[in-house]
């Protein structure tokens, strides 16, 4: 298995992020106008749905990960896998949070079991589950194979998420595109995607570094490049 | 006025504050953990070379 890259791109990644996340917030509470209905409270958008699609980016780069660990037995795409789940459920909690305290003002309740809400939560407990499996499993080729396989079928919540709002009757507003959302609000809302965006990439490839460098530590050199076949192969030697 | 919500600085001021924490905690982790291991592979490479 190669070295983890010692690039400083990734570091890049996150602090033009921050730097985006901190122009696009600045934008969003004091230049871009208040919203008719919701008025300064509708200013949550401009981190709220950005979350929200980088939440469902990052599981969806997870799932691409374990197909792409299933086809190939990389174990760099093992180590993504790990990456993009972490920061998938990170994000997903900060969404539930940012969530309850906009229902609040604006429902009246900090939480409703609506299908949007619920989906969520499936979402948050099915990957962080499987997080917790890996952390139960020391044998690393069964512990890549089978979150693999759980991310592939908890994977199925996330377009169910998605289109929650439009299949069902929902408390919650529809998707926010820029067909629904006025001009006036865009550009805040574009420059904190793209700032949460750059930050979890930089993140996920920290992340899948930190994987990468633990996977060596817990199987005894020289560690292969790929996973041996998973049919009845042996386990790698020296596992933790 | 009905039908607007008025006022509610104080939620805008506290989801802004929980995603700066909940991002800056998680990046704090990340950056840690990889200094970690890193100094780790260093010490681990450090022993086999002088052994």
């Amino acid at each position: 298995m190669k070295e983890p890259s010692q690039s400083r791109a990734p570091q890049a990644a996150v602090a033009l992020g921050v730097g985006l996340l901190l122009a696009g917030s600045y934008w969003g509470l004091a230049k871009a106008p208040g919203e008719i209905f919701m008025g300064d409270v509708q200013r949550i958008m401009y981190v709220h749905v950005p979350t929200a699609w980088n939440a469902m980016l990052a599981l969806t780069f997870a799932f691409v990960c374990a197909l792409s660990f299933l086809f190939t037995n990389a174990w760099k795409w093992d180590n993504r896998l790990e990456a993009a789940m972490e920061i998938g459920v990170v994000l997903s909690l900060l969404l539930c949070m940012q969530g309850a305290i906009w229902a609040k003002p604006t429902w009246g309740v900090w939480w409703d079991w609506d299908p949007r809400l619920t989906t969520t939560a499936v979402m948050v407990f099915a990957f962080g589950g499987i997080l917790a499996l890996r952390a139960f499993v020391d044998d690393p080729v069964k512990r890549a194979v089978w979150s693999a396989v759980a991310c592939i079928v908890a994977f199925a919540d996330v377009p169910i998420v998605y289109f929650s709002v439009k299949w069902w009757n929902s408390l919650h507003q529809a998707q926010s595109t820029p067909q629904t959302v006025s001009k006036a609000f865009h550009w805040p809302l574009r420059i904190n995607a793209f700032g949460i965006l750059f930050l979890w990439t930089g993140l996920v490839a920290l992340r899948a570094r930190v994987a990468a460098l633990r996977l060596r530590n817990e199987v005894a050199p020289p560690l292969p490049e790929r996973a041996p076949d998973t049919a009845g192969a042996p386990a790698l030697g020296g596992a933790r | 006025m009905m039908g607007v919500v008025e006022g509610g600085w104080g939620f805008v001021a506290a989801a802004y504050v929980v995603t700066a924490a909940v991002l800056g905690a998680y990046a704090t982790t990340v950056f840690l953990r990889y200094r970690t291991e890193k100094d780790r592979a260093a010490a681990k490479a450090e022993r086999e070379t002088g052994a």
